[in-house]
């Protein structure tokens, strides 16, 4: 019973924590698309240029 | 996917013997198709991208023109009455801009973009999306403006439009957000709850000491609420919607169970005592979700290419000088007492009175009317008509947001929002269902009530949720989204949804010769002169006076003389099926078919395939064109005989080249020298025999005729046309994209029954079985969900199958290519 009053707190608190991550990922387009991201690692040269500041 | 020795290393079309074009590229010769195609290789070689080449999966899209494509249409966006339309100011001097991209076919291509515009100074970031077509560019206007973003994608070989900034993209991004959210949501909060249930059921057995059950179930409450009040509100809400509205939607039972659930197991938890069913109410929540997040994508996917075609429908008018000549402007840049031009198919831009003599344009859009209104000198056009027959001017008399947004609401109302038949049906008999449902749980508590009261409840819930018509309100428009997503993927875009029906039944399929079977743009051939005209005087009033019409022919001759320099001409006309015809000073000048320019009572010899420039005096010139059939034109038609439909040619065309084209496809049944008149006569005919007529062409020369059939598919040429009067639009402009649309929209039908069917027989089952109470509501939710999932995912096997046959023919891609670039 002890073990369950520490347990289920701290598995609430996990889940809040990931559904705070899932929004922030959500919000900020990580999820629009699914496909070119994938492409990047078959890209040999480092980027010549940083694109974003 | 290679591409062979044989084909453009670039666009992957066919090469021409004795016309290939060599470029360096990646270290290596390379052969090119055509100079547009030179320009982008080595564009991309130059920026260090050459990987590209390495990373498609199929080949490039066919560029413009590289003299076509220098910048005399990304001009006007540079200018701040255009740019503020589409540009949008995020403060601290960054912009941001929306650009449709047409050409983007693969993975690759969203790399190359993204570093080509990447590569640009001044670019703070760029977000390419390959499925919407989509660019989202964001920059610093000190260092950059949107003309040159523009071109760097032209130059790429790519065709960019930029997007109307306050457009749906944002009322879309954010209702996928909000719907990923709540499934989240609903996931996370269907597991807990499932968790603490496992251990109440399994602690009924083992034992569990009281305060421990009152622990779990406060905790079920806990994880239960922001499910029901978050991820539940969209069903309470379309509950309320279609309640005011008089109607009981689906989402009514829906809402009724997940607050009649919810509440009994709150008042047992303040209660300390009973069931809770925090479990089933998530888990219900959760499936539901599921369903509409899938159909939500479906439908954002389709609609995708079609609202960004009707936002992009009059950009542009021609606006006429004092001093003479035609300059391009944006439509926002025209004031009130301005000279328009609109040509042949195009769209009126603005309100205004006909400064031309006559004109035919078709309202229907705004007034639903489909036949073509003529209209006199001195009558009002209306912005968002199309014009038949032409060119005309006119005077604009009303602009501004009211007249356009008009007409661009119109066409998206169009293209989106027009139920098909299949689907009111569907919905009505949902309502149907979803009244006998409610009566029948009324009836099952009330029977319980008298029988066992206190298993009353649990049997009401049971038939609420088991029955719930989602399955049956899904079926149609599961399906029906899904194929008209998978349709616009393979290039094929559904105008009007009721269209989907006719296609699947057609049996004959006639077709247009010119632009339709054969490559939209013949090339010029020989030039004859007569009476001492050199050739290149009379190519040029030939060109002048081709130059408004949009006939594919007319285009050849005014492409052959591209100095825009023309002649001034008055009373311009076109002349459906015949040619055109306008005044050069006070000589009458005609251009068409041989016994159409030529004054009556002389005749040309050997003249009968030519297209003839006669004045009353006689003939001048005499023009042949070359025409190639298209690459997948052959492999088209036999799909189509291979599905039993019956292929015809009719063309206004000479007899020779109809024969010829007749015989190289295999076509028995053909019509030359038709009017549109006769082509229309010959449908009829058709139809009254019994068959069901599909007809190609493309869309504009033939309007008439597609309008007379009962299935009408445009090859696409340009974003005006594509509205004109079809009910399909072939995006891609490939003839083979037909027979797979053909046997994807049979597989649809077959779907949809299959989804009904399936529905009716789980309901049948599912229902007297929970009214009897031997359904828990925990199993009725899983009956429930599975019972929709499954038409969901059973919608989604439509075009599964067909996507692989289409990557597996390259020339067909390749064709594609061709015809697609101009479009866009």
């Amino acid at each position: 019973m002890n073990t369950l009053v520490f347990m289920i707190p701290l598995s609430l608190l996990f889940l809040g924590g990931a559904v705070a991550v899932f929004f922030w990922a959500v919000d900020h387009d990580q999820f629009e698309d699914m496909e070119s991201p994938g492409l990047l690692p078959l890209d040999d040269a480092p980027d010549r240029e940083p694109r974003r500041e | 996917m290679t591409i062979a020795g044989d084909s453009c290393w670039h666009c992957g079309e066919p090469l021409q013997a004795g016309a290939v074009i060599r470029a360096r590229v990646a270290g290596q010769s390379r052969n090119l198709c055509c100079h547009g195609c030179r320009a982008a290789a080595e564009w991309i070689e130059q920026l260090g991208l050459a990987d590209y080449y390495r990373l498609r999966s199929q080949p490039g899209e066919k560029p413009a023109d590289p003299a076509a494509a220098a910048g005399i249409d990304l001009a006007p966006w540079g200018r701040p009455e255009n740019a503020r339309y589409v540009v949008r100011d995020l403060g601290d001097g960054h912009r941001e801009a929306l650009l449709l991209i047409s050409g983007i076919r693969c993975s690759a291509c969203v790399w190359l973009l993204e570093r080509a515009l990447g590569s640009l100074p001044g670019v703070v970031s760029v977000r390419v999306n390959a499925v919407s077509q989509r660019a989202r560019i964001v920059w610093r206007d000190t260092d950059l403006q949107l003309p040159q973003l523009l071109l760097m994608i032209s130059r790429a070989g790519y065709r960019a439009l930029p997007l109307d900034a306050q457009g749906l993209d944002d009322v879309r991004r954010h209702e996928s957000r909000a719907a990923l959210k709540r499934l989240l949501v609903a996931g996370f909060g269907m597991m807990q709850a499932m968790m603490y249930a496992t251990a109440l059921y399994l602690g009924g057995i083992d034992s569990l000491d009281a305060s421990t059950r009152e622990l779990l179930r406060w905790l079920g409450l806990l994880v239960a609420t922001p499910v029901v009040f978050y991820a539940a509100r969209p069903f309470f809400a379309g509950a309320l919607r279609s309640l005011r509205a008089g109607r009981l939607g689906m989402d009514v039972p829906i809402a009724t169970a997940i607050a009649a659930v919810y509440a009994a197991s709150l008042f047992e938890t303040l209660r300390g005592g009973g069931e809770v069913y925090f479990d089933s109410v998530s888990m219900f929540v959760f499936f539901l979700l599921t369903g509409r997040y899938l159909e939500m994508r479906a439908r954002h996917r389709a609609c995708d290419l079609t609202d960004a075609l009707a936002r992009l429908a009059p950009t542009f008018a021609d606006r006429c000088l004092d001093a003479g000549g035609i300059e391009r402007v944006g439509i926002r840049e025209l004031h009130v007492g301005d000279r328009v031009q609109v040509s042949e198919g195009g769209i009126v831009p603005a309100d205004g009175v006909l400064l031309t003599q006559s004109c035919r344009v078709d309202e229907a859009l705004l007034s639903g009317e489909s036949a073509p209104v003529a209209k006199q000198r001195g009558d009002r056009l209306i912005a968002g008509s199309v014009l038949e027959g032409g060119p005309v001017q006119l005077r604009v008399e009303r602009l501004g947001a009211d007249t356009a947004l008009a007409g661009i609401a119109a066409l998206v109302m169009r293209a989106q929002a027009e139920r098909p038949k299949l689907e009111r049906a569907g919905e009505r008999a949902t309502s149907r269902f979803v009244a006998r449902v409610l009566s029948l749980t009324a009836i099952t508590l009330i029977g319980w009530y008298i029988v066992d009261p206190s298993r009353a409840f649990a049997a009401a819930v049971a038939v609420l949720v088991v029955s719930c018509p989602c399955a049956f309100a899904l079926a149609v428009p599961a399906a029906i989204t899904r194929a008209l997503a998978a349709l616009a993927q393979r290039g094929v875009l559904v105008v009007r949804p009721d269209a989907l029906q006719a296609l699947a039944d057609c049996t004959h399929a006639v077709f247009d010769k010119t632009g339709t079977l054969t490559q939209a743009t013949p090339t010029l051939g020989e030039v004859e002169t007569f009476g001492g005209v050199s050739q290149t005087e009379a190519l040029h009033i030939a060109a002048s006076l081709a130059r408004p019409s949009r006939h594919p022919v007319a285009r050849a001759i005014a492409a052959a003389y591209p100095d825009r320099k023309d002649v001034e001409l008055h009373d311009v006309m076109s002349h459906s099926g015949l040619g055109m015809s306008g005044l050069l000073g006070n000589r009458s000048l005609r251009l068409g078919r041989c016994d159409f320019a030529q004054p009556a009572g002389q005749t040309l010899p050997d003249c009968e395939d030519a297209v003839v420039l006669a004045d009353e005096r006689g003939p001048i010139a005499a023009f042949r064109l070359h025409e190639r059939l298209r690459p997948d034109a052959r492999a088209a038609i036999d799909a189509l005989r291979a599905q039993g439909v019956a292929a015809i040619i009719a063309s206004g065309d000479h007899q020779t080249r109809v024969a010829d084209i007749a015989a190289q496809l295999r076509i028995t049944d053909w019509h030359a020298r038709l009017l549109p008149a006769d082509k229309l006569a010959l449908l009829a005919d058709l139809r009254a025999r019994g068959a069901r007529v599909l007809a190609v062409g493309d869309g504009v020369n033939d309007a008439p005729v597609l309008a007379g059939a009962d299935v009408a598919i445009a090859m696409a040429e340009g974003p005006e046309l594509t509205q004109a009067s079809s009910d399909i639009v072939l995006t891609s402009g490939r003839l083979g994209a037909i027979a797979p649309a053909r046997a994807l929209v049979q597989q649809t039908l077959a779907v949809v029954r299959q989804n009904q069917r399936w529905a009716l027989y789980y309901n049948l089952a599912a229902v007297p079985l929970a009214a009897l109470g031997l359904v828990p509501p925990w199993l009725a939710a899983i009956g429930m969900s599975l019972s929709s999932l499954g038409v969901v995912l059973n919608a989604l096997r439509i075009g599964r199958n067909a996507s692989q046959t289409t990557t597996t023919h390259p020339a067909a891609v390749s064709a594609s290519v061709s015809q697609g670039a101009g479009a866009l």
